[in-house]
């Protein structure tokens, strides 16, 4: 035995221990967390289940993403303000020459965005009705007059990466600027992060799209595109901030 | 619901049932060895720990190297022969990103995390099983990838842990600043990624799977330091994902983030114009210092169950530990400027940094506080996990009593780069970090590996340790006070560190004696996995819920019968028939 003292009683209550007395009887509910709807846990990993914890799981990437372009761009404010220390004449030196923007194409590449956004919108809305009739175990009607969202949203998805892809080329193509011009190096690297984020999104679209040729359930295809709607609407909304900073900001 | 040792017993269930439990994959084949590929939160904290194990050995022995190196330069060592410089740089580069990522990040949040945070909370499995082992495959191609550095042409990269810019970002710096530099950079950005898929994973269990009545007050300290430490990883790693990004864009796309115009490099001048290699400094930092708190909250989660435990006592104000844990993690993000007294910043902004670090030491000390508390008029069972503990307590102070003094501007700029910073790092890093991993292991052991490990041996390794780390990092603080500087590789022509080599070579004595030491541990470890006696359900009489369990845990974990939690996790001391304890989810009175 590896314990080496005598087992001592003491008088004491059982109420000290760290955490509360526990009399209290509780009201949570098995992995559906703070909800106060507490059942037994027959079905934990039922449908609603199941979502909560993959919109809690995107609401912490998102947290995460919030950060890296917090960071980034507080490195654009900071060098646009600062500039650089110069080693020869040991001084801070604005050197920031202020980026010709392409607005039409960037403004054309803002509102494709915004489209696609409020297309996945309405893909997750009918994917939300159809699961409805899933649920009662009906095989849903063919809804009429419903577009495939999922599919154009994939498209404009496309449209704005390439896009974006041409406001790279038309800054580069100015060839006007040095390379080290930094203002055209954030401008890439906040864009280009942005870009590969999305493009993120755009594979967990295609996952769910082709989700329904690989007898994947109706229920996991759902919160694929749920949880990557959250993902896109706020990618979208980070368009915009990353818009007005280069925007406002441009030295 | 019927109390009793048997309310979940390990019965061999449905066959579906148990696939169902094991995971997603129990379905492909890729499951088919439950050992290897696998989606159970167990095995997955075997295998971190075992990956730790392997990283730690590595690291250990670069260390032992570099000792050896700095007291007989001249000395060649086997296979090896004469340590070049660039050699000892890599080591290293190597020693300290091994021990803090794969080690002391690795092993007290993934490794005992993974296993113990979903039994802990009474669920069977983590939120997200196939993300979890998605995260343990991606550490282990990092490591692969740092440990290929070793096999390239010109060796690892040489520019340190911290890899300051510009010497890490131009390939021409120096003989491990290409290639090897290149396989630092990918593997730590893998690291990342692999952390903060873990970190997604802990923070959703926490939240969606505590057991019915599992309140957040209600939590063992062990799940609340897991807790809040992804939260800190979630956060410090992004930032280490972008740098690392940004320097390997410095590196191959020609952008100019960190490295200044007009340098030269081996006599060619650098096309590189504009960067701010502070910048790297800023942004690493904002990583590195939350980093010490990822490593050290675990470890002070283990340090305040277990002084409970043995002690027989409640922790000593269980809010106010919850209440430190989350501070520290909050100061952590604010201080990080601390590292960089040196580097010329406003004054004001040093203060600002040096007021918020001496801050710390107010969490701290209630938490060191608390620990003194909860032991004092126990009831002290003195097993190796206890001594560990204890000796955990002790070297945080002696470690961290060194951090308010590097927190002041005037005196850092002194002791910067000195064996000072050294000593104060090993000892509340490492050294604590590493003694909470030794009191973990032997506690959990017989519940991750069904048997009880040697209490003799154990002893006996905790008193080796104890006054090796003590003979090995108190010296250190008088070399460093002495201005002996650090990352040289040979100061033997500079006169006033030659006349330190006497107290450097008791140095090395002092650390091959304890690296020797861990023999012991070593073999009481792999002697005990198999022929060690086997180890009842709850062996060490604990209140929380993976001692419900029979050892080692099965498979299924609960099962389908979900423990229900009517008690506070540290309820010892209390007379319940023939127990002093009063288990978590024994029913309500």
């Amino acid at each position: 035995m590896p314990i080496i003292s005598e087992r001592v009683e003491i008088e004491r209550k059982p109420k000290l221990g760290g955490g509360g007395p526990g009399k209290i009887p509780h009201r949570r509910g098995f992995g559906g967390g703070d909800d106060g709807d507490y059942k037994p846990p027959q079905d934990y990993r039922s449908r609603n289940q199941r979502m909560r914890r993959y919109r809690i799981v995107m609401a912490i990437c998102l947290f995460s993403v919030t950060v890296v372009f917090v960071v980034l761009t507080m490195l654009y404010v900071v060098r646009l303000g600062r500039g650089r220390y110069d080693l020869d004449t040991h001084q801070q030196v604005q050197d920031w020459i202020a980026l010709k923007l392409p607005y039409l194409q960037l403004w054309i590449n803002s509102m494709v965005l915004l489209l696609s956004s409020g297309t996945l919108e309405l893909a997750r809305r009918g994917m939300e009705r159809k699961e409805e009739f899933a649920v009662m175990g009906i095989i849903p009607p063919r809804m009429r007059r419903e577009l495939p969202w999922l599919s154009i949203t994939l498209l404009l998805g496309f449209c704005f990466l390439g896009g974006q892809i041409l406001v790279w080329q038309n800054l580069s193509d100015q060839g006007t600027f040095q390379a080290a011009n930094p203002s055209r190096v954030y401008f890439y690297l906040l864009t280009g992060t942005h870009a590969v984020h999305l493009a993120g999104g755009l594979m967990a679209l295609i996952c769910a799209a082709v989700a329904r040729f690989f007898a994947v359930r109706f229920e996991s295809q759902r919160i694929a595109v749920e949880v990557t709607s959250w993902y896109w609407h706020y990618l979208a909304f980070l368009w915009f901030g990353i818009f007005a900073l280069v925007h406002f900001a441009r030295g | 619901m019927a109390s009793g040792e048997n309310r979940y017993p390990s019965l061999p269930s449905p066959q579906s049932q148990k696939q169902a439990l094991r995971g997603p994959l129990a379905r492909s084949g890729l499951q088919k060895n439950r050992y290897l590929f696998t989606s159970d939160h167990k095995m997955i904290g075997r295998q971190y720990f075992f990956l730790s194990l392997a990283a730690v050995l590595v690291g250990a022995w670069l260390s032992l190297l570099m000792r050896v190196h700095l007291v007989w330069p001249k000395l060649a060592i086997p296979f090896l022969g004469e340590i070049k410089p660039e050699n000892y740089l890599g080591y290293l580069t190597m020693h300290g990103t091994l021990m803090v990522f794969f080690v002391l990040s690795t092993v007290p949040q993934n490794g005992f995390g993974t296993f113990f945070l979903p039994l802990q909370l009474g669920s069977s499995e983590m939120a997200f099983p196939r993300l979890n082992m998605a995260g343990f495959w991606t550490t282990l191609i990092s490591f692969l990838v740092l440990l290929g550095a070793f096999f390239v042409p010109g060796g690892p990269s040489g520019a340190g842990w911290t890899q300051y810019a510009p010497l890490s970002a131009l390939a021409a710096s120096g003989p491990g600043q290409a290639l090897g530099t290149d396989l630092w950079l990918i593997s730590i950005a893998l690291f990342c990624l692999a952390t903060i898929m873990s970190a997604i994973n802990f923070v959703t269990t926490t939240v969606k799977r505590r057991a019915p009545g599992m309140r957040m007050m209600r939590m063992p300290l062990t799940c609340w330091a897991w807790f809040v430490t992804a939260i800190l990883s979630l956060l410090a790693f992004s930032v280490l994902t972008a740098a690392v990004v940004m320097l390997l864009l410095d590196r191959h796309a020609g952008t100019n983030f960190f490295v200044p115009g007009g340098l030269l490099v081996s006599g060619k001048s650098d096309p590189h114009a504009g960067g701010s290699p502070l910048l790297w400094q800023h942004l690493f930092w904002f990583f590195g210092h939350p980093e010490v708190y990822i490593a050290i909250l675990p470890a002070m989660g283990v340090t305040s169950h277990l002084l409970s435990i043995f002690a027989r006592k409640p922790v000593f104000g269980y809010k106010a530990m919850v209440g430190a844990t989350i501070a520290i993690g909050a100061l952590g993000f604010m201080v990080w400027g601390h590292h960089m007294f040196a580097s010329g910043m406003d004054p004001h902004a040093g203060f600002a940094f040096s007021a918020l670090t001496t801050a710390i030491a107010v969490p701290s000390a209630v938490k060191t506080f608390n620990w003194v508390g909860t032991l004092y008029g126990g009831r002290i069972r003195f097993t190796t996990p206890l001594l560990f503990s204890v000796g955990f307590v002790s070297l945080f102070i002696t470690g961290g009593l060194t951090g308010p003094l590097l927190a002041q501007p005037a005196l850092d700029v002194y002791l910067h780069d000195t064996y000072f910073v050294v000593a104060h790092f090993h000892l509340i890093m490492a050294m604590a970090g590493l003694f909470a991993v030794f009191s973990a292991t032997y506690f959990w052991f017989p519940k991750m590996f069904g048997r009880m490990m040697n209490e003799r041996m154990g002893r006996l390794h905790f008193w080796i340790t104890l006054a090796g780390a003590y003979a090995t990092f108190v010296p250190m603080h008088l070399l460093g006070i002495a201005g002996h500087p650090r990352r040289y590789s040979d100061l033997t022509g500079v006169q006033y560190v030659a006349a330190m080599l006497p107290l450097q070579k008791f140095v090395t004595v002092a650390a091959v004696i304890t690296l020797a030491g861990q023999i012991v541990f070593l073999a009481n470890l792999f002697w005990s996995m198999w022929k060690g006696p086997a180890a009842e359900a709850n062996p060490w009489d604990c209140t929380t819920l993976e001692w419900t369990l029979p050892s080692p845990a099965p498979d299924e974990g609960f099962g389908r019968q979900h423990p229900v939690v009517n008690h506070g996790p540290y309820e010892y001391g209390v007379s319940v028939a023939e127990n002093d304890f009063v288990r978590q989810d024994t029913p309500a009175s």
